[in-house]
């Protein structure tokens, strides 16, 4: 069996699907055929009943639904606990989830408890023999670490952003809903939440945008980010930062994309003005297509790019907008 | 408060990486190290607990004789006393024998109401070791911290973690705790000439495998073998486009909707 645990977005457990959900059901059918097991999806929470039935629509065998107060609020706790109790039920070969947040708060300590394997981040996997081997990035991505789990199953991992395009997910036939009776008397929730301070109105969820503009420090001064600002308008995108341009406060923190700010992994971004330090690459790596647009041919931000043109932004930067535009009009 | 501040030692960033002949680590044998960045936010942090609320901060680190520099480092800049884990056994542990080695240590010192660890390190960075620790120790954890507060007194902390997309929590937990710390959250302060003086005066303590009762310890100790580390192929070739920019845009506007049908 090929578990998969199903990420939901923000850190409420019931609000809504996340885009990696679809990652990790296509990382799971590919892995199900590979191995010759049934895929199972296992949801957390509390009122999880529109998560479930937006499930039903992949192409998944067991559907598995652990519905308690206790998950009402994410906690690693009754996480680990749910889905230990599950696993003892069930026996999986593999138990997947992303590499969020959330995902890094409990998978490691799984492993611990339960002393399995876990393999963080992974970008790829392969069968070789019956063996699985899990291919992970090291070094900020600089290498990739191949790696194959010492022990009988299970194993832990979390699936690296990106990695296993959504897409590619099989749709199917509802599976048959099982509810997984799991006891929570005498687990503790030893870290309560008081508070969660929201994004700033009209500020969108970089994690959901489809096409992100980012703009870096090759747009010399706060005012000339209005370029950014334009070029996703046109696009109906999100607007993005690096590093640089949030500590010079010419936006503020939430826009910053890289490893102290956040992942994204959109259908199509755009960095413009940015160099490519790995601090900014390890957020955005994941994007299906990457335009980079900066006047230095050698900024390694063109080793990640799919297009690339190397001239002035602030020449390419309005022609594009101007093109986008004019073929909304038309 | 007894806090206790995990340091990994890690290449140095400006260092030039190469494969080692077997191809399952980096040639590490005349590379400097430093301590893996996150961890000095981590040590940092201990401090400012320890200067508010008093009792000790106590650097652990596992590694090589050699980075027993970056331990006299965190006691010049305020640390208390130092633990290292030093035996050849350690050599090639994941993060799970990371992990237990450290917890193994964290136990045989006593334990502590805070374990404060950097939200990842530089080499591996998965972020897994701290709560693995965690784990190991069936103590609570918070990761990616930005913020802590700590009521001793009632043996408790109020952190706050960065989540996704902007959003932050701020969580009540118990001690003991462990708190792995998000890059950048204050200003790591540098050793002061006293400082240093003093470090040399202070308690180190080097433990080996055996001191922590550990039969096995790193690559036998891993739950996962390493098969190959290479360099990924960058599959991607950038695709250059030239012109004026009007012709420039022009086609890759051509090329979003025609090849990667992106847009």
């Amino acid at each position: 069996m090929v578990l998969v645990i199903v990420e939901q977005s923000g850190e409420q457990s019931a609000n809504r699907l996340s885009p990696a959900t679809n990652e990790l059901i296509a990382f799971a059918q590919r892995a199900g055929r590979d191995f010759g097991m049934p895929v199972a999806a296992l949801v957390l929470g509390a009122s999880t009943s529109h998560i479930v039935d937006e499930l039903k629509t992949r192409k998944i065998d067991r559907l598995l639904n652990v519905d308690n107060p206790a998950l009402a609020e994410y906690n690693p706790d009754g996480y680990v606990h749910a889905v230990q109790s599950v696993v003892a039920a069930i026996k999986p070969f593999l138990v997947a989830t992303a590499h969020s947040v959330r995902g890094i708060d409990f998978m490691p300590r799984l492993s611990a408890s339960l002393r399995q394997p876990f393999v963080a981040g992974c970008v790829e996997y392969e069968k070789i023999g019956d063996r699985l081997v899990l291919t992970r990035q090291i070094f900020n991505g600089k290498m990739n670490m191949k790696v194959e789990p010492r022990s009988a199953p299970p194993y832990f991992v979390t699936l690296s952003p990106g990695a296993f395009p959504g897409d590619g997910v099989e749709l199917g036939a509802g599976a048959a809903i099982e509810t997984m009776p799991v006891d929570f008397s005498g687990i503790t929730n030893r870290r309560r939440i008081l508070a969660r301070s929201e994004v700033p109105k009209g500020q969108v969820d970089l994690s959901s945008a489809s096409v992100i503009v980012s703009g870096g420090r090759g747009l010399k001064q706060k005012e000339n980010f209005s370029l950014i600002f334009d070029l996703a308008k046109a696009l109906n995108g999100a607007v993005g930062a690096s590093r640089p341009v949030v500590d010079s406060e010419w936006l503020p923190r939430e826009y910053q994309i890289g490893s102290s700010g956040q992942t994204v992994s959109p259908k199509l971004y755009f960095a413009v003005g940015i160099s490519g330090a790995i601090q900014h690459l390890v957020g955005m790596q994941g994007a299906r297509c990457i335009v980079a647009i900066n006047k230095d041919p050698e900024a390694p931000i063109f080793k990640v790019a799919h297009y690339g043109i190397a001239d002035d932004l602030f020449k390419v930067v309005p022609a594009l907008t101007k093109l986008i535009n004019d073929l909304k009009m038309g | 408060m007894k806090i206790i501040c995990c340091i990994r030692p890690v290449p140095d960033p400006a260092s030039r990486l190469v494969i080692n002949e077997s191809k399952t680590w980096i040639k590490d044998q005349d590379l400097s190290f430093v301590a893996s960045e996150s961890d000095n936010y981590a040590l940092e942090e201990a401090l400012r607990l320890k200067e508010k609320h008093g009792g000790e901060v106590v650097a652990l680190s596992m590694g090589r004789e050699s980075d027993a520099k970056l331990l006299r480092a965190a006691l010049a800049m305020g640390a208390d006393r130092a633990i290292h884990l030093v035996d050849q056994k350690f050599k090639g542990a994941d993060e799970f024998a990371t992990a237990e080695a450290l917890a193994k240590a964290i136990e045989k010192d006593g334990g502590a109401d805070a374990v404060l660890a950097g939200v990842q390190s530089d080499d591996l960075g998965s972020g897994a070791t701290g709560v693995m620790i965690a784990g190991f120790l069936g103590w609570a954890h918070a990761t990616i911290v930005i913020a802590v507060e700590a009521s001793p007194e009632s043996h408790k902390l109020t952190v706050k973690r960065e989540l996704e997309a902007g959003l932050t929590e701020t969580a009540e937990m118990s001690t003991p705790a462990v708190l792995t710390i998000q890059y950048g959250i204050n200003q790591p302060r540098y050793a002061s000439l006293k400082g240093i003086m003093a470090a040399k005066k202070k308690d180190f303590t080097v433990w080996t495998a055996a001191d922590l009762g550990l039969e096995t310890a790193g690559v036998g100790a891993a739950m996962v073998s390493v098969k190959e580390i290479h360099i990924p192929e960058r599959t991607r070739k950038v695709e250059m486009i030239s012109g004026t920019p009007e012709e420039a845009v022009t086609t890759l506007v051509e090329k979003l909707r025609k090849d990667a049908k992106v847009l």
